[in-house]
């Protein structure tokens, strides 16, 4: 039985204001850079988010470097382009040959996989990336001076993430549960701090509790949709007339579907850290508030789209006087203009995607952070150092499927 | 600044997790930092000059310190740490240790990055222009011709709904039985002796652009719009013999191949940030600009023979360009898909001068058949 001691907050100093700043200067550099700068601008804003996470009045640190992300996005890029460019091609001869008039049997077979391998070509990679990505995190993560680790056996969980995704689909989404807990369950297990191992407990059926507004949400999106045919069905002279008060429930449904999605993830993330432990001793919990959670994503939402409106609407200004100074007889609008057109777009993307950052995606973290807390923290203490992980791609692959995500 | 008085700081050695609580001073000499642990008999001492920061610090009232040593990890780091606390030693720190935020890149860093980005940008070239292309005209060269037909009419079709889909959806085939006729005389004129895999299916679509397409398997479809424009009979043969060009060497499927291998390769390129796509989009047309105007000029190439053998009058070709040539396109060659017109114009007319006999490819009657083939 493990000795409880109490619980100790982690705590965020990280603020919105010169995360932005920092954001937006990354933003523009890489535009600026056709995306070369894009690897050390994901390293700076990674830095600033760990550095900001204490606990016991320590930071977390990463030691990741720009140059490592672009070397091994080398690597990652030339792997994934002869696959891709073979596949394609294989693919789409396949499909002239095959999928435009089957006729026999075996012609019919060959279209349908055809079509199946095109959706899947790339998942095996994706899921690749995933565990590579996470692994390279961790490696590059220190706290207190150790550093954290993960095994390299991204085969097992490419695997494994097939197999779970076959099964979530073909149930129609009931076994999600086994899904995210079996693959949570995977990498925790071969994680590391120091020395000491991280462990997943826990049962995936638990996670059904989480999934409760998902199945709310589907059961009134599916019964609007049924009560609009029923009711279409007994008012055969005006259906057209029940589509605004059809819209209405099936509407009200899918938002909260959605709503349904972000409380499933936070809820499995809650329950999963903490049933998490290290080396046995120290305990994980964490209490995130959905409430607080979606109030700041609402509020962010909100004041991103208030600033984007007006920036939109200088940008709208500034071309509709590059074609008023166009004048007479121009037959076309030259390059130039051209140019500062689609430059102020790029500048205008790089700046809303800093403010995404900086007013939605930072807010979580700092909430999710500082409801996250420790037990047993001097067991710590004990742990020891790790070996350096030489880290081939360097979260190449996640880079190169853009499944990189935020940070 | 006055040498700050001793202060505590937090020490992790690196080696455990540890926190270690030192006793931390200025060295006499000023050069260094001294750090004392609870129960050791010396001090152990930093000297400034290895002394470096941990970048990207969110907080100002924290320094995290440690030394510079090429222990083989992503950077030639220490792994001890030292946390400062005190706003006096940080400022003195600040102020004195000369390399505080220097990068110290390994030795033969610059090499390692150039070979590997030169070998990446090789592998990438040599994949996008030679791999994927051969590959691409070898798979074409396996597609049947008779899969080919299907899969031009099926494109033939497409057009066809784009090209009404602003007005209403119509057949645009144009039926004229005497124009059908004329436009047979000049189709056989040109094709006798042209061994091709599949026969050519030749039609006028009633739209007034000034254009003409070839779709895979040897769908040729002129719009009227060319008819309209044209001034001689010989003017539409030399668009047809070009347009038989890329029919005989079957450039739209190979077109079709080489774009479905190299489509989203560029995007891997560029990877994960914002604006991307609209860079990806932009620098794939390029690339495929420069195929398409070789396609274009072999096609040109491929006419003048043509021409030439049937005995038609390859002015008829120059005159058509010169006349396109003033209405203009205004579009930079190197994102053009078909190279300048003039270039085009002063080729056909260079071919066109020391062309022998030539016969009129249709009669003043048939002219006028084919000109009203989208009124019957």
């Amino acid at each position: 039985m493990i000795e409880t001691g109490s619980f100790e907050k982690a705590t965020y100093a990280g603020k919105g204001g010169p995360l932005f700043r920092l954001a937006l200067a990354t933003n523009l550099l890489t535009v600026l850079t056709l995306g070369i700068y894009r690897f050390w601008g994901k390293t700076r804003i990674r830095r600033f988010i760990w550095s900001a996470t204490r606990f016991q009045g320590d930071a977390f640190e990463y030691t990741g470097t720009g140059l490592e992300k672009f070397l091994g996005f080398l690597v990652a890029m030339v792997f994934l382009a002869v696959y891709l460019g073979i596949v394609n091609l294989l693919l789409f001869f396949a499909g002239i040959r095959f999928v435009l008039e089957p006729t026999t049997e075996a012609e019919l077979t060959m279209q349908s996989t055809v079509i199946f391998v095109s959706f899947l070509a790339l998942l095996p990679w994706m899921f690749f990336a995933e565990y590579r990505s996470r692994r390279y995190k961790l490696a590059r993560t220190r706290f207190r001076g150790i550093r954290f680790g993960m095994e390299s056996q991204a085969l097992g969980y490419v695997l494994r993430a097939l197999g779970h995704t076959l099964l979530t689909t073909v149930t129609l989404g009931l076994l999600l549960p086994r899904q995210t807990f079996g693959l949570a369950k995977y990498m925790t297990d071969r994680s590391y701090y120091g020395d000491a191992r991280f462990v997943q407990s826990g049962r995936w059926t638990a996670l059904y509790g989480a999934m409760k507004h998902v199945f709310i949400g589907a059961v009134i999106v599916i019964a609007a949709i049924v009560m609009t045919f029923v009711m279409a069905g007994m008012n055969p002279s005006d259906p057209a007339g029940m589509t605004p008060w059809a819209i209405l429930p099936v509407v009200f449904g899918y938002v909260w579907l959605l709503i349904g999605f972000v409380y499933y993830r936070v809820q499995s993330f809650a329950y999963l850290m903490s049933n998490t432990t290290l080396e046995g001793e120290v305990l994980f919990a964490s209490n995130p508030s959905l409430k607080t959670i979606l109030t700041k994503v609402i509020v962010g939402t909100i004041l991103l789209v208030i600033a984007a409106a007006v920036v939109l609407l200088g940008y709208g200004l500034i071309v509709a006087g590059l074609f008023a100074s166009l004048g007479e007889g121009a037959e076309d609008i030259g390059i130039v203009r051209l140019v500062i057109i689609a430059g102020l777009y790029l500048l205008l993307l790089a700046a809303l995607s800093a403010g995404a950052l900086a007013l939605i995606t930072h807010p979580v973290i700092a909430h999710i952070v500082a409801t996250s807390s420790v037990a047993n923290a001097e067991a710590l203490s004990r742990v020891r150092q790790r070996a350096f992980d030489k880290g081939a791609d360097a979260d190449g692959f996640a880079d190169a499927l853009d499944i990189g995500g935020a940070i | 600044m006055s040498a700050p008085a001793p202060v505590e700081a937090v020490f992790f050695d690196g080696h455990s997790a540890r926190r270690h609580m030192l006793r931390v001073r200025p060295t006499d000499d000023g050069a260094g930092l001294a750090l004392l642990a609870e129960g050791a008999e010396a001090e152990v001492v930093w000297p400034l000059s290895h002394v470096r920061r941990l970048p990207g610090e969110a907080d100002r009232g924290m320094l995290t310190l440690t030394l510079h040593h090429d222990t083989g990890d992503e950077t030639p780091r220490d792994p001890a740490r030292l946390v400062l606390g005190d706003a006096q030693m940080i400022a003195w720190v600040l102020a004195y240790a000369p390399a505080l935020d220097r990068r110290d890149l390994r030795r033969g860093t610059a090499r390692r990055v150039v070979t590997r980005l030169a070998a990446a940008a090789a592998a990438f070239c040599v994949l996008f222009f030679v791999l994927l292309p051969r590959l691409a005209l070898f798979l074409a060269d396996r597609i049947p011709p008779e899969t080919e037909v299907v899969l031009g009419q099926s494109v033939k079709q497409q057009i066809e709904w784009l090209l009404t889909v602003d007005g209403e959806q119509r057949a645009l085939t144009c039926t004229g039985a005497e124009g059908a006729e004329a436009l047979a005389i000049m189709r056989d004129r040109l094709t006798i002796g042209l061994d091709l895999p599949y026969p050519v299916d030749l039609v006028v679509f009633d739209h007034a652009m000034v254009n003409a397409f070839a779709a895979p398997g040897g769908h040729v479809v002129i719009l009227r719009g060319l008819l309209d424009e044209a001034e001689t009979p010989e003017e539409v043969a030399g668009v047809l013999a070009h347009e038989l060009g890329h029919v005989a060497a079957r450039d739209p499927l190979r077109a079709a191949m080489r774009s479905a291998g190299t489509a989203g390769l560029l995007s891997i390129v560029l990877g994960d940030f914002t604006g991307a796509a609209l860079i990806a989009v932009m620098g794939e047309h390029v690339m495929n600009a420069a195929y398409s105007r070789e396609a274009e000029t072999a096609a040109d190439g491929f006419a003048h023979d043509l021409l030439r053998t049937a005995q038609v009058d390859i002015a008829g070709l120059a005159d058509f360009f010169d006349r396109l040539d003033r209405d203009g396109t205004g579009l930079p060659e190197y994102i053009a898909t078909h190279p300048q017109t003039a270039g085009r114009a002063d080729a056909a007319r260079g071919e066109a001068s020391d062309q022998g006999v030539t016969r009129p490819v249709l009669s003043g009657a048939e002219w006028m058949a084919l000109r009203s083939i989208c009124e019957g």
